[in-house]
């Protein structure tokens, strides 16, 4: 029983998505939420137990053999991620029934959480799927639900910004699709494991089908998981939808796709095959660009939740810039950084959530003196943006560390100047709201202070998720030994 | 050369994944961006196809006695594609209601227009 | 609407009739011919656009009442996850499959049947639910 608690989970999410249409109250709603998502960090835990048990298995559905079914695979990596995952939408959940009636009308609220549900499983069918087309199918899902969450608001912007998402994700889809097809042509097989077998005897006779393949999944993931130089629909995306759902799309959404680049990496070719072809060193600068553009424009942004959202821009350069190292090290680093970043940036979402309803403003020169107001909500913020910028036993740090170590193992020193270059970029942008909003003096006409107007429901969330990333912190060498279990 | 021509299938398909992805990306008018992206698809529904098919053989459905295996055509990537053709049809319908709604927010298809009517948000 | 129009209501009475029964059949026939549970349900659902076309959202409303098509969706589409639950799981864990039946009748083949049902129910309503949505032009 417990070893098919995967397939459980993703079947439940899917059946109770579309009891919140049946249900007319919205206390009742919430309430259910609550149920279906406490029930779901249960059971990640429990298929987590399993794992750190019995080691990694596969589950194949509906056949008894590999060969015609669909196959999930859950190892160490892919526990740890459902467990993340399933915190960080508890969490949301509890946030958004504080806080989502003012921003979306009262009869879609109902809709917002089967979108949340739906979305939910895609995300979790992408990380456990062990089939490449069930792992489409689960992606085209999750960009039409992530799509849903944008435009809930009903606004023009982000209707605008949910078309842009959109077509830039159909292209991505097609891409994925495309190398999908190519990669059956010569294996004849779906499944990741089956092709690897495949793989490895004759890609010598395929030396361009394999670069086709590769640079073909880097594209079509790239684009939907904002690396850089696509990222062009994320900040439009991420600033106008409402508060929860941009804290989903920015901490998990984007992840995802990387957690499936890195599957394929390590397990369709492995690294022995990948480690000759240039698209490696393609991703390795693509990050790397990322990492000081993303930084770069979230500096000159002027609203706060933009400027947050081009910072997740520079965030997924770290993760592409692990697994552009093409080591073992660097691929753990990727899968660390994103569980710390996700923890990271659902908490400044939220945070940034909260100032913004609070200060009627959505732009950073109106902060300025908050931390008169919401004192306990600007700390927050700090402890969230040193882990952002690097400080010590912060997760940001660690990844940043790290992500040096891979490098020296490497031999490749002068990459370490772009993740330090890139560490002081973050610092310009994080500290002048933290340092403006203890000790601005502007704007402070109107202010109450110590204001007890904030909901115990949207800072309990909050708390919670910067606690678990401390932990992630101090825990961090724990954790990414477990990590590596995964690719030894 | 030669192989293009006894590939043609996978040739063609690459050809119109081309236009598709062309007009996809150049023009700024939202309903030719989701005609582009419908052409799109279909040029990876004719490749994936094309790989299953194998010349004069039949659909594998079995009537009276069970041939051999090369008298059969591939049915998985048939199977696969149908899922495909279901995901396409609901990106198009969403994008056309978007697009529809977008209409009347704004008056215009016109993606370029729009962002113009938006104003700049200092990007770029 | 506020057109009327004689002729054509009263050969859409007919038309409609055979049009459903058509759907019903290629649902009912799924497992056993080609079409299944999307193409009969979307047939269906034409012809419920139909209705709503020639006769007015009014009558429509007195036989299905607009405010319930949200669970007409729903439900049908919890009770698929159930039975494609029970198929996932019934080999690992034991549980009773249902019986196969002859081959070749209606009612054969364990769940096709009853999720082609389902899956009918759910594309008929969601394509009707699709089209008010723009005609009526209240979304």
């Amino acid at each position: 029983m417990t070893s098919n608690l995967p397939l459980i989970n993703i079947m439940f999410l899917m059946i109770t998505a579309f009891a919140f249409p049946l249900i007319k109250k919205i206390k009742y709603i919430y309430f259910f939420s609550y149920i279906i998502h406490i029930l779901l960090v249960i059971s990640t835990l429990a298929t987590l137990m399993f794992v750190v048990n019995h080691g990694a298995y596969a589950l194949n559905i509906g056949y008894p053999d590999t060969f015609m079914g669909i196959q999930l695979y859950i190892s160490h990596v892919e526990a740890l991620l459902g467990v993340v995952f399933s915190i960080i939408f508890l969490m949301v959940v509890i946030f958004a029934s504080s806080t989502i009636d003012k921003e979306i009308s009262e009869n879609r609220i109902g809709l917002f959480y089967l979108l949340v549900n739906i979305l939910y499983t895609s995300l979790i069918g992408v990380i456990y799927s062990n089939d490449l087309f069930n792992a489409y199918v689960f992606i085209e899902v999750s960009t039409l639900s992530a799509c849903g969450l944008i435009i809930i608001k009903d606004k023009g912007e982000t209707i605008l910004a949910a078309i842009k998402y959109l077509i830039m994700s159909t292209v991505g889809s097609g891409l994925v699709l495309m190398s999908i097809a190519y990669l059956y042509s010569i294996t004849g097989h779906l499944n990741i494991l089956l092709s690897h077998n495949v793989i490895v005897a004759t890609y010598q006779d395929y030396p361009n089908s394999v670069l086709i393949i590769l640079s073909l999944f880097t594209l079509g993931l790239g684009v939907k998981s904002a690396l850089f130089p696509l990222h062009g629909w994320l900040p439009d995306a991420h600033s106008s939808a409402p508060t929860p759902s941009s804290a989903i799309l920015s901490s998990l959404v984007i992840k995802v796709y990387m957690v499936l680049l890195i599957k394929i990496i390590f397990r369709l070719f492995g690294l022995n095959i990948v480690k000759d072809i240039v698209i490696m060193d393609i991703i390795l600068l693509l990050g790397s660009a990322g990492m000081i553009f993303g930084s770069v424009m979230a500096i000159k942004q002027k609203e706060l939740k933009r400027m947050v959202a081009y910072s997740s821009v520079a965030q997924i350069g770290y993760v592409a810039f692990g697994i552009g190292l093409g080591s073992i090290a660097g691929l753990t680093i990727a899968v660390y950084h994103i569980i710390g970043h996700a923890l990271t940036k659902s908490s400044i979402f939220l945070i940034s959530g909260l100032m913004i309803s609070q200060n009627k403003s959505k732009y950073i020169e109106d902060l300025k003196g908050i931390g008169h107001e919401m004192p306990i909500t600007l700390i927050l913020f700090t402890l969230a943006s040193f882990s952002m910028v690097g400080i010590p036993i912060f997760p940001g740090f660690i990844s940043k560390w790290y992500l040096s170590l891979a490098c020296l193992e490497l031999n490749r020193i002068s990459l370490i100047l772009i993740i330090l270059a890139s560490s002081l970029l973050n610092l310009l942008y994080y500290f002048p709201i933290v340092i403006n909003g203890f000790f601005g003096k502007e704007n402070l006409k109107g202010r109450i202070r110590k204001s007890k107007k904030v909901n115990p429901y949207s800072l309990f969330p909050i708390v919670t998720l910067i606690i678990l990333m401390l932990l992630t912190g101090l825990f961090s060498g724990r954790i990414i030994d477990f990590i590596a279990l995964s690719f030894a | 050369m030669k192989g293009l021509l006894t590939n043609y299938y996978e040739t063609a398909a690459i050809i119109l994944f081309g236009i598709g992805f062309a007009t996809l990306m150049l023009h700024s008018n939202l309903i030719k961006k989701i005609i582009g992206m419908n052409i799109m698809d279909t040029a990876i529904f004719l490749f994936f196809i094309a790989k299953g098919y194998i010349f004069e053989s039949q659909a594998p459905i079995i009537r009276g006695e069970l041939k051999t295996v090369y008298a059969y055509v591939n049915p998985v990537p048939s199977a696969l594609m149908l899922t495909g053709i279901v995901v396409a049809v609901t990106t198009t319908a969403f994008a056309l209601a978007l697009t529809i709604k977008l209409n009347e927010k704004y008056h215009t298809v016109d993606l370029d227009k729009i962002m113009e009517m938006e104003g700049d948000k200092n990007d770029e | 609407m506020k057109y009327k129009d004689t002729i054509l209501e009263e050969v859409c009475r007919f038309l409609i009739l055979s049009i459903q029964i058509f759907a019903f059949y290629i649902i009912l026939n799924g497992h056993l011919s080609p079409g299944g549970g999307f193409s009969g349900g979307a047939i269906l659902g034409s012809s419920l656009i139909i209705i709503h076309l020639v006769f007015g959202k009014s009558y429509l409303q007195k036989k299905i009442n607009s405010q319930n098509i949200p669970a007409f969706i729903s439900i049908p589409l919890i009770i698929y996850g159930l039975l494609k639950l029970h198929s996932f799981l019934s080999d690992t864990l034991h549980w009773p499959h249902p019986p196969i039946g002859t081959p070749g009748k209606i009612l054969s083949s364990g769940f096709i049947l009853p999720l082609n049902i389902m899956i009918g129910i759910v594309v008929a309503f969601v394509l009707y639910q699709a089209f008010s949505y723009f005609w009526d032009e209240e979304f």
